[in-house]
């Protein structure tokens, strides 16, 4: 993430109002991916060797289950500018421990409608299931995912792109 | 009432069922209740229940590990109790609950205005959604004959105004809770409180690594009060102790009760409805609504 080369799109900072700004055209989200080890990292990794293309606007950060991930991890994205976080692990029934992504499906269901209620963009937190065998749907998913936070523009909430 | 409480008290030193009662006591302004600890007979002729004891004593059961301690709870204490049993934070052998019925305490702003006698009005917005009732758990219970049932009516829907807000617009409900926030002045009043907040090094006291800005500016206030819901989601009985603690007036309860409202929906889950419970975060079921994942 080479500063220089973010534009700053944010002319009312912290102003946290959408429509007071015209729609941005050259916007390109920052997403931070949180990946499981066992599946979702795979299942990316699948996507590059598999040299299948998709949007470069996720930075992955490896993780050993989605259960490792704490609601703090997310917090400190979107704190710090950071315009969308997705956390994915394996689908249910498929987790390397069993049980993790059970436990992060309780606490993020929690974490997502409290960050809505606030009103932080629901789209600026997302969560999915791929498998180690979905490169594809990994491909996929990231141009979503890019798209929809296109949509809902640059998190200018704190400060934005810092 | 007082006098069948005083008589228990006196009872429980006498015998040595504990060593040490937590109860409430008149405060200096003749009218309202402050904490109390007794450990002489004599002393539990100071001991009161009535609708000024609105402060949560269990906060105070930790800071005495091993003794026995006696305890005067109304039911949202008792819950809160509850709650630390189920995180092993206390020995239900080691304390004992003296239980109060309750109708209702009175809401602070009363206090403050010195009236003598709270109307209806005047009760405490948490009354409003709890059932005046006897705790649920209890080793002795001081029932209130004397007293009639004049305390609030619980609420239709205890999460109307919830609701409310979450059909706002995006942008109000964070203008809204910006403007909040950006009172806090992160003097943790909130979390000293609160029962459960009973972490030996909280989030917000860490420095490696910093997890939020400990400065009092939007991204650390507003990140301190949302890890704060979070971290008491499935936990917070909804005292509202924070709120009252709170020095600028932010409405804590309306972010606990938001989360209190979507565990019930989506986990059919109440904080503290018993021993045997398991903590809402250390459980799962295979079934739990996975609509929101992708
Ligand atoms: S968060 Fe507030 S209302 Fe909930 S248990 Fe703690 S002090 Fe009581
Ligand atoms: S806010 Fe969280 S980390 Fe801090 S004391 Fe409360 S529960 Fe513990
Ligand atoms: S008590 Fe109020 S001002 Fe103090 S840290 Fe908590 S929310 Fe902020
Ligand atoms: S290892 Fe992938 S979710 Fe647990």
């Amino acid at each position: 993430m080479n500063k220089s080369q973010i534009p700053d799109h944010s002319p009312q900072k912290n102003s946290g109002d959408r429509n007071l700004k015209a729609p941005i055209k050259d916007f390109e989200p920052k997403i931070v991916g949180f990946l499981c080890n066992w599946c979702s990292y795979a299942g990316a990794d699948l996507a590059g060797t598999s040299r299948i293309k998709y949007p470069p606007n996720i930075r992955v950060i490896r993780v050993p289950c989605s259960g490792r991930v704490n609601p703090l991890f997310v917090l400190n994205c979107l704190m710090n500018g950071v315009d969308g976080v997705l956390v994915s692990g394996c689908h249910i029934g498929d987790c390397h421990y069993s049980e993790g992504n059970f436990y992060a499906r309780r606490r993020f269901a929690i974490l997502k409608r409290l960050l809505e209620y606030i009103g932080i963009d629901p789209r600026r937190f997302q969560m999915a299931w791929v498998s180690a065998a979905e490169g594809e749907r990994w491909a996929k998913l990231v141009g979503e995912l890019v798209e929809e936070i296109k949509e809902a523009g640059p998190n200018e909430h704190f400060g934005g792109n810092r | 009432m007082n006098v069948e409480l005083r008589k228990k008290a006196k009872e429980l030193l006498k015998t040595k069922q504990v060593e040490m009662i937590i109860g409430y006591q008149r405060g200096p302004d003749g009218i309202s209740a402050t904490p109390v600890f007794i450990t002489r007979e004599e002393e539990a002729e100071n001991l009161i229940w009535d609708v000024y004891c609105v402060y949560n004593l269990s906060n105070y059961l930790k800071d005495f590990p091993g003794k026995k301690i006696g305890i005067i709870a109304k039911e949202c204490d008792v819950r809160s109790i509850i709650v630390l049993l189920q995180e092993n934070q206390l020995k239900r052998d080691d304390i004992f609950i003296i239980g109060v019925e309750c109708s209702g305490v009175i809401a602070e702003h009363t206090l403050a205005s010195g009236k003598e006698s709270p109307g209806e009005l005047d009760f405490d917005e948490k009354c409003k959604a709890c059932r005046p009732s006897t705790p649920r758990l209890y080793d002795y219970l001081v029932s209130q004959k004397d007293q009639k049932d004049k305390g609030v009516l619980p609420e239709e829907n205890p999460y109307q105004d919830i609701r409310k807000f979450e059909a706002k617009s995006i942008e109000e409900r964070f203008k809204f809770w910006q403007e909040e926030f950006s009172r806090c002045i992160r003097c943790y009043a909130c979390r000293q409180i609160c029962p459960m907040c009973y972490c030996p090094r909280c989030v917000a006291d860490q420095t490696m690594p910093t997890w939020f800005s400990r400065a009092p500016d939007l991204e650390g206030n507003l990140a301190w009060n949302v890890i704060r819901a979070f971290h008491l989601a499935g936990r917070c009985i909804d005292c509202g102790e924070c709120e009252r603690a709170c020095p600028v007036g932010i409405p804590l309860r309306e972010v606990n009760k938001k989360i209190e409202k979507d565990i019930k929906e989506l986990f059919d889950y109440e904080a503290g409805a018993g021993v045997d419970q398991k903590p809402l975060l250390s459980c799962f079921d295979q079934n739990d609504p996975e609509d929101f994942i992708r």
